[in-house]
């Protein structure tokens, strides 16, 4: 896949691996996204999709779910294993991921959404936040389950 | 929120209803495709309204809908439907490409499961503690009984209005025309305000005296400009199809070979630099960073209302270096040694005033006026906004940018232009104003005269002036405690007639300091605590609308669902109102009064089209000109996302032909056909916002944020908003933040003579220490409360950018601050 508008200069400057330094933030409340808790979801299979010791140490983990075309990022924070789809969902571009403040920023048309805060966009032109793959941790195992929200260009998270 | 589907959506199928639709937020006027079609039906992966193989991963920039660009709907026969509205890949503004404000349009339908709920769905009279659900006739019998009683005792000016004048949602050439027929030209009253201001007035008097309309170029255009100066805006948020589409291909190089296609033969053709004057680092200067390289990029951080003194300094500077366009200055424009003299600024004097360095005031100059390399003259794209409009003094702010953009010839040439950025799309049609209506400089401030305790009979009309006007909270007591005798004395005749009721309320308006409200928009807000009688109105898909975009473009955005319960266009609404004063006029034989009343008999909103904008030209006050008489719907309907740019040149094979740029023939607006420079002094802090800041410790400007639409009625609903901004922050310096204690996600309180609002704490350092900048347009949260009373005396247009206050912090919330994020917006 491959972006339009390319930067005139370089965007990032944080190369993939580089571990996490921001201090975690104060501990999140649990209930704080309300809108997941009453819809309907499709079945997804359960696969592992990495390693829990190797994204501590990396920061991020690259992984796609729930198929090879749909690109998904796992990041280290407050503690615990969230992971998103990395399709804008404004117009598809692929997002970075700045682990300076855990964000993930479109190259595009400068979308940011807070991996802190479940994928809310923190400013930028995309309608919703970004989907969320539900992931759980069994020992080293990161096992991904499922996906709160619609993967930029699919009318159903499971094509065909 | 009802019960919803995350990860899936219907697909529109082949054959599906598919209208054409122009957002109705900002300005830009992006297209969109709206698909209809029955629940129970759909299409599948291969076969779909769509055109693509959805069977497989769509690629970036490749059609998709996002779930909030879907909606389900019932129309009034009871009928549901499934509704998709994406962004059009072939309407030459957007070229398939959604802001978050038009990309959630879907998510803005009434559905009586979804946040849109609560529209207004049928009209409502006070009586008993509470608004109740009544017909159209008894709602308006009672209107127009008090409004003939106030008319025929007191005169037509103890009734005002405060309207929307407007062409983006809701507004449209039809409704515009609506209201301006029955205020103006039947009702007939001079006490009217706009819809974001006291009076009614422009905001660009003075572009408009220099001979210079404010929309006068093409966003193409703006593609092929050598320099973007940009004073007083953040597009990437406030108009933000134009400049990620247009300016960004500009600033990357992506229009190079279109300039060397346009401009003069040997011309050099490179890629955009852009200039802005900003007080704060917002995101439209980041992100134009990344898009054109940090030497392609010039920030003038000016200290507040100094504007005037930049621009004089520009035009001063220019001149001694000999790079103005004299044959054209010579030619084409008057008075420009006068203007020269009046508005002389050194550079020292201007770096001292404005806090902007001398050498950047100079390579500024040297952007917008210093020849290429090939000894041609730089072609300038010049955009002002509110930063300017409603700042601390609106004629001069205005006048001494128009003033350096003629300098540079920056007007009615190819990759020119001195414009307006501008807010929501135009669609004004209205008859003149009546007779006897003030000069600007003599206009009613409206809102403070209401305040004041003036008028007996007030209609607020598709606006929110507690949001959107000076003094919001004095506003808001005085019309609490006006409306509260008005809504005594129906609570004493309950079970009246009309007549009977009609004359209480008049009795409370006239002899007991009472205001009978009346009150027309599509969702409840405070209004609808104050109101006597409530329209319930439709908006964009509920009707058929036609306006203008900023580079002019009209479109018809067509009628794709029924509005809620018996809401309907506002001029129609209009219309009612004047229906029953003709017939109470009738009755009583008075055929002078009936005689204003009639020219209303319209069954749709088309027919308020043709009796406007298509019937009137040039014999009234209409964007559309005097060619405006040749659009239809049917030929508008044929031009499609892609409209016609006003004015209308011709009909021509039955297509609508337009006109890409003003002013390409030199002859400018003036009398004399010269473009007119102005004098332009530096203006004086108002007294009473110097008081402020003598008083209180921080400098507060305000703005608009990325998600948030006017006075945030549709966008305060969408879960976009909801869950980024429950109420409105304030951005602070970390350094001011932490000498007063003060936290991400603390409710803090803003303080000052005029009032007191409530905010989240944003610790950015996109402020300066001493400055706070506050989100604008929250009802739960109105920075207009600490705004001043001041208006420009020549146009008396408020300087809502510029108010000091005091802060201090109130505790946490921790809803509030646990469900935002405070990462960086830049």
């Amino acid at each position: 896949m491959e972006t339009k508008q390319n930067s005139r200069r370089g965007f990032f400057k944080i190369a993939a691996g580089v571990a996490a330094t921001a201090a975690a933030a104060p501990a999140l409340l649990a209930s704080e996204k309300s809108q997941t808790t009453n819809g309907a979801y499709l079945e997804y299979a359960k696969r592992k999709v990495g390693s829990l010791a190797a994204l501590k140490s990396s920061g991020t983990l690259d992984f796609s779910y729930p198929d090879a075309d749909s690109p998904c990022q796992a990041v280290y924070v407050n503690g615990e294993v969230k992971a998103y789809s990395i399709l804008c969902t404004h117009k598809g571009c692929p997002l970075m991921y700045n682990a300076s403040n855990n964000t993930f920023v479109c190259p595009c048309h400068f979308s940011k959404f807070d991996a802190q805060k479940d994928g809310q966009m923190i400013i930028g032109q995309a309608t919703t936040e970004l989907p969320q793959v539900f992931v759980k941790v069994e020992g080293d195992s990161i096992i991904a389950y499922g996906i709160d929200g619609l993967v930029f260009g699919r009318e159903s998270n499971k094509l065909g | 929120m009802g019960f919803s589907v995350n990860d899936r959506l219907p697909v529109p199928p082949v054959g599906c209803e598919e209208k054409n639709i122009t957002c109705e937020f900002c300005i830009v006027g992006c297209g969109y495709k709206a698909y209809k079609w029955p629940v129970g039906t759909q299409g599948n992966a291969k076969k779909n309204a769509l055109g693509v193989d959805l069977s497989v991963q769509q690629p970036t920039y490749g059609t998709w809908a996002s779930p909030q660009m879907f909606n389900t709907v019932t129309d009034r026969d009871g009928s549901k439907h499934n509704i998709m509205v994406i962004p059009d890949a072939k309407c030459v503004v957007n070229e398939g490409q959604n802001s978050a404000r038009g990309g959630n349009m879907a998510s803005t339908l009434f559905t009586a499961s979804s946040p849109t709920r609560d529209r207004l769905k049928d009209p409502m009279v006070y009586g008993g503690g509470s608004l109740n659900r009544t017909t159209w006739n008894e709602s308006m019998d009672l209107t127009a009984r008090v409004l003939k009683k106030i008319m025929d005792n007191d005169g037509e000016d103890q009734v005002a209005v405060k309207m929307f004048d407007h062409g983006g949602g809701g507004g449209g050439f039809e409704n515009t025309w609506g209201t301006g027929k029955l205020f103006f030209s039947a009702i007939q009253t001079r006490s009217a305000a706009i819809h974001n201001r006291p009076a009614y007035n422009s905001e660009v008097y003075a572009t408009r005296e220099m001979g210079i309309g404010e929309l006068n170029t093409s966003y193409y255009d703006t593609e092929l400009a050598d320099t973007i100066f940009v004073i007083g805006a953040n597009p990437y948020e406030t108009q933000t199809n134009l400049y990620l589409m247009h300016w960004a291909k500009n600033l990357q190089g992506s229009t190079i070979d279109a300039k060397k296609k346009e401009y003069e033969r040997g011309e050099t053709a490179k890629a955009g630099r852009i200039i802005f004057v900003d007080q704060r680092v917002t995101p439209s200067i980041v992100n134009a960073i990344e898009l054109a390289g940090k030497e392609n990029v010039l920030h003038l951080r000016i200290k507040p209302g100094t504007d005037v003194t930049l621009m004089n300094a520009l035009l001063t500077y220019i001149r001694e270096k000999d790079w103005d366009d004299s044959s054209f200055i010579k030619h084409h424009t008057q008075d420009y040694e006068k203007t020269l003299k009046a508005n002389k600024t050194s550079l020292s004097h201007a770096e001292k005033v404005t806090g902007i360095k001398k050498a950047d005031i100079i390579k500024a100059a040297e952007w917008i006026a210093k020849k290429k390399e090939s000894g041609h003259r730089p072609r300038n794209a010049i955009y002002y906004e509110k930063g300017i409009i409603w700042g601390i003094k609106n004629y001069e702010n205005v006048s001494s940018i128009v003033n350096v953009a003629i300098q540079t010839h920056s007007v009615g040439r190819v990759g020119t232009g001195v414009c307006r950025l501008g807010g929501h799309q135009e669609g004004y049609c209205r008859p003149p104003t009546p007779k006897g209506m003030p000069d600007r400089k003599h206009l009613k401030v409206i809102d403070k005269l209401a305040a004041e305790g003036n008028y007996l009979a007030f209609f607020t009309w598709g606006c929110n002036p507690f949001v959107d006007s000076i003094m919001g909270q004095q506003l808001k007591t005085s019309f609490t405690r006006r409306s509260e005798i008005v809504r005594k004395a129906i609570d004493r005749n309950l079970g009246a007639d009309n007549a009977t009721l009609a004359d209480a309320i008049y009795r409370a308006c006239k002899y007991d300091g009472g205001l009978f409200i009346i009150d027309a928009d599509i969702y409840p807000t405070f209004k609808s605590d104050v109101a006597h009688v409530q329209f319930p109105a439709v908006t964009t898909m509920e009707m058929n609308l036609t306006s203008m975009s900023g580079e002019r473009r009209m479109r018809l955005s067509e009628k794709v669902v029924d509005g809620p319960g018996t809401a309907k266009p506002d001029c129609l609404i209009a219309a009612d109102i004047a229906n029953h004063l003709k017939s109470l006029y009738k009755k009583d034989k008075n055929w002078t009064m009936a005689k204003r009343f009639e020219g209303f008999n319209w069954r749709s909103e088309e027919d308020s089209f043709k009796d406007g904008f298509a019937g009137q030209g040039a014999k009234m006050d209409s964007q559309g000109g005097p060619t405006g008489v040749l659009a239809t719907y049917d030929l508008l309907r044929k031009a499609g996302n892609n409209g016609v740019q006003l004015p209308i040149k011709e009909v021509k094979n039955g297509k609508l032909i337009g006109t890409r740029m003003l002013y390409t023939d030199n002859k400018f607006g003036t009398k004399s056909g010269k473009a007119m420079f102005k004098p332009s002094a530096q203006p004086s802090m108002p007294a009473q916002v110097q008081r402020q800041i003598d008083k209180y410790e921080f400098f507060v400007t305000s703005g608009r944020l990325n998600e948030v639409w006017q006075s945030n009625f549709h966008t305060s609903r969408l879960p976009l908003v909801k869950e980024r901004w429950p109420i409105a922050p304030v951005e602070m310096n970390p350094e001011d933040a932490r000498k007063k204690g003060i936290k991400h996600g603390d409710l803090v309180m803003l303080y000052n003579d005029y009032g007191s609002v409530r905010a989240v704490a944003y610790v950015a350092t996109t402020v300066r220490k001493g400055e706070l900048f506050m989100a604008f347009g929250f009802p739960n949260s109105p920075v207009n409360n600490i705004v001043t009373d001041f208006v420009d005396p020549d146009t008396k247009i408020p300087y809502y950018k510029g108010t000091a206050a005091s802060i201090k912090r109130i505790g946490r919330v921790e809803d509030i601050a646990n469900g935002m994020s405070f990462k960086d917006r830049i």
